[in-house]
């Protein structure tokens, strides 16, 4: 492994190429919700928009999530808590007071998940491991629970109903299209926040306790500071996922947090590609869609027996075994796939364009 | 405050390990007595079923300890084998209507042929695997198995036939269904059969071994693939088991394996994670715990002491009560 602490002139040519493809790529986000109208929607029966919505949402969690697993290596299994701590703040605020405003319990969720993280994460942290991961998960359940037992606060598996749409200083964004442009640019700010992060000095720190914790220490990394500074930013960028969920839905119930939400951000992480910035938003986008493309198979293939199209028995089964191939081929996810396609299509690009010019320059001689 | 001069020892000098189980021990009379006190018959009742569940918790929490010991997997589809074990049980027993012990013998035969494919298959060719590959892995499979059984099983709960009859009988005033005691009599055969296998079989002991120092056993001759395909066989037979005799008390559908997995690893932590005795210990004391708070607090909140008893005893003794500081990585 390369020394994190030298920036070698290659790095510097890279920094500019991540901004370009950066542009490139929120460009290319931003721009779906005006192509995907151009798509009629009996054509392809599903809403592209709602969906990507819901990606947006579950990139911010996921974003924060890869920050965890994939640079500081620490495995949390418990991050729907944060998801629903966010969720819960912004509907109870809203659902009682009237007046209060959305936005502000969106900020309200991030607060609280950032002050119960910071007291969880510190012990926890201390545990590496499958002892974290177990800790984690325990922290996940007992959340869990709370969310449905705690009826007077959260009204239980009833589940709180009409949260009232997002608003900011009067304008309503009550319509997909619009929550579209405040979800995508709050996710890309966010990995545009934490791809700087990983190239500063706390970057290099967080890859150093990954690659070994003592060696770290040796070096003079507080590893316990960094990974509880990382634990928290997760989750307070989880709670912001969880907040802008709240006003997505409109409703919400203890399901939408339960262990299985967390397994969900594991694997968005997992096939987006660990330690890669691109991978948890590429992960969220595949594994939202995933279950809209599975039911509109049916209709799809009109002429395919129905045993065979009624895809929805099977969502979890694919689930699973998507989890299990991905580990076991491709560990390091797609981004990291399209990354290798992209730099071999190039060089194959360029090996053509050298052999025309030889050529050429053969039939000159 | 007391001082303690240089050299000076105190009198009693119990062994860290013994130091915890008697904390343990005596947390655990004053609980029970506490309770019997304040409740007599009730308190009893609550005493007897926590150790009914609790030693399903201590046979799902062996088979963690047998694969985390001999391979520093932690099998996140533990519960998944016991689930498969109820629902193959329910098919044999009720709807084709094979008598109970062949049922038994023949889904628990099914589930084991399962686990050891599973390590053949997908663990075995990992060699080294990290902590999240693992973990992804097994959770990956235990979603697969889920999802299999609610296709073929569908949403229902499904009840199985109790072994022998459903009249419970009274002891101190407190009713036992006759199930409990099929449920204590094939514990005790495990634990001794686990105990026999551990102790005097050549492989046994070339896998405790092996828990101990993998390479200087691999050294001595014993094969790390064998340990591991066996230790995975003994798991998910155990687990198996143990899903099919609490079947007929709590029911059987597609998603009890999340709650009786986490609840045996839960136990396994407790007691000492890759120490088969503290399973037992920690299968135990996590079922009386349980139930007793079940029948204090609102029902609800009784998942939550598992995981709370769970994080508590990671932070402060994450080596379990029986568990040596030298098994922590």
């Amino acid at each position: 492994m390369k020394s994190f602490f030298e920036r070698k002139k290659s790095d510097i040519g890279k920094t500019e190429n991540t901004y370009k493809t950066f542009a490139f790529g929120s460009l290319l986000i931003l721009s779906v919700p005006l192509w995907a109208r151009l798509i009629p929607g009996n054509v392809i029966h599903m809403d592209i928009v709602n969906v990507m919505v819901l990606s947006g949402i579950y990139s911010c969690a996921v974003i924060g999530l890869n920050m965890l697993i994939g640079y500081a290596g620490q495995i949390s299994l418990g991050h729907a808590v944060f998801f629903g701590i966010g969720a819960y703040s912004v509907a109870i605020l809203s659902t009682r007071y009237s007046w209060f405003p959305t936005w502000l319990g969106v900020i309200i969720g991030a607060i609280v998940s950032f002050a119960i993280s910071w007291v969880v994460g510190r012990p926890v942290l201390k545990l590496k491991g499958h002892y974290l991961a177990m800790a984690t998960l325990g922290l996940g359940e007992i959340g869990f629970i709370f969310f449905r037992e705690a009826t007077g606060i959260t009204k239980g598996t009833v589940g709180i109903t009409a949260i009232p749409s997002l608003s900011i200083f009067g304008i309503e964004f009550d319509s997909n299209f619009k929550l579209f442009y405040v979800v995508w640019p709050i996710a890309l700010l966010l990995m545009l926040f934490s791809m700087n992060l990983i190239r500063s000095r706390f970057g290099r720190a967080l890859r150093a306790l990954h690659s070994s914790e003592i060696a770290a220490e040796v070096a003079g990394v507080n590893t316990s500071k960094y990974k509880t500074i990382v634990f928290v930013m997760s989750a307070v960028f989880t709670a912001i996922g969880g907040g802008l969920f709240a006003v997505f839905q409109r409703y919400v119930n203890p399901e939408s947090f339960h262990f299985s939400v967390s397994i969900l951000f594991l694997t968005m992480v997992v096939v987006g590609g660990l330690g890669n910035v691109w991978g948890a938003i590429i992960g969220s986008i595949i594994m939202t869609f995933l279950p809209s493309i599975i039911s509109a198979l049916p209709y799809w293939f009109p002429f395919m027996p129905k045993s065979l199209t009624n895809f929805g028995n099977y969502t979890l089964v694919l689930y699973g075994l998507l989890l299990i191939v991905f580990m076991i081929f491709m560990p390091k996810g797609i981004a990291y796939a399209l990354e290798v396609g992209y730099s071999s299509a190039l060089r194959g690009m360029k090996r053509i364009r050298d052999r025309i010019s030889a050529l050429k320059y053969e039939k000159r001689k | 405050m007391l001082s303690l001069e240089k050299g000076v020892r105190l009198p009693v000098r119990l062994s860290e390990r013994r130091y915890a189980l008697s904390i343990f021990g005596a947390c655990a009379f004053l609980l029970i007595i506490i309770t019997l006190a304040a409740k007599k018959s009730t308190g009893f009742q609550w005493i007897l079923s926590g150790l009914t569940v609790g030693s399903i918790y201590a046979l799902i929490a062996m088979g963690f300890s047998v694969i985390f010991s001999s391979t520093r997997v932690i099998n996140f589809a533990q519960g998944e084998f016991s689930m498969l074990g109820g629902m193959l049980m329910y098919t044999f027993n009720n709807y084709a209507g094979i008598p109970a012990p062949y049922s038994f013998i023949l889904s628990v035969l099914i589930v084991t042929i399962i686990g050891a494919s599973f390590e053949r298959l997908i663990i075995h060719p990992l060699k080294k695997p990290g902590v999240i590959t693992v973990v992804l892995i097994t959770i990956g499979l235990s979603i697969f198995f889920r999802a299999v059984a609610k296709w073929i099983w569908g949403t229902d709960t499904l009840a199985i036939r109790p072994f022998s009859g459903e009249k419970p009988f009274r002891i101190f005033g407190a009713s036992l269904v006759p199930q409990s005691l099929w449920i204590f009599g094939f514990t005790l055969f495990a634990v001794i059969l686990m105990f026999i296998f551990f102790n005097r079989s050549l492989v046994g002991k070339g896998m405790r071994a092996a828990a101990e120092n993998p390479e200087a056993a691999s050294l001595i001759g014993v094969s790390p693939s064998t340990t591991s395909l066996v230790a995975w066989t003994i798991a998910a037979a155990l687990g198996a088991s143990a899903g099919i005799i609490i079947a007929p008390i709590k029911f059987v559908s597609f998603d009890v394996g999340v709650m009786l997995g986490l609840k045996g690893f839960a136990s396994a932590i407790l007691g000492g994670l890759g120490y088969a005795p503290g399973a037992v210990l920690g299968g135990l004391s996590l079922g009386v715990v349980e139930t007793i708070i079940a029948g204090v607090f609102p029902s609800g909140y009784k998942d939550a002491v598992a995981f709370l008893v769970l994080i508590v005893v990671l932070l402060l003794r994450p080596q379990g009560i029986l568990g040596r500081q030298e098994r922590l990585e």
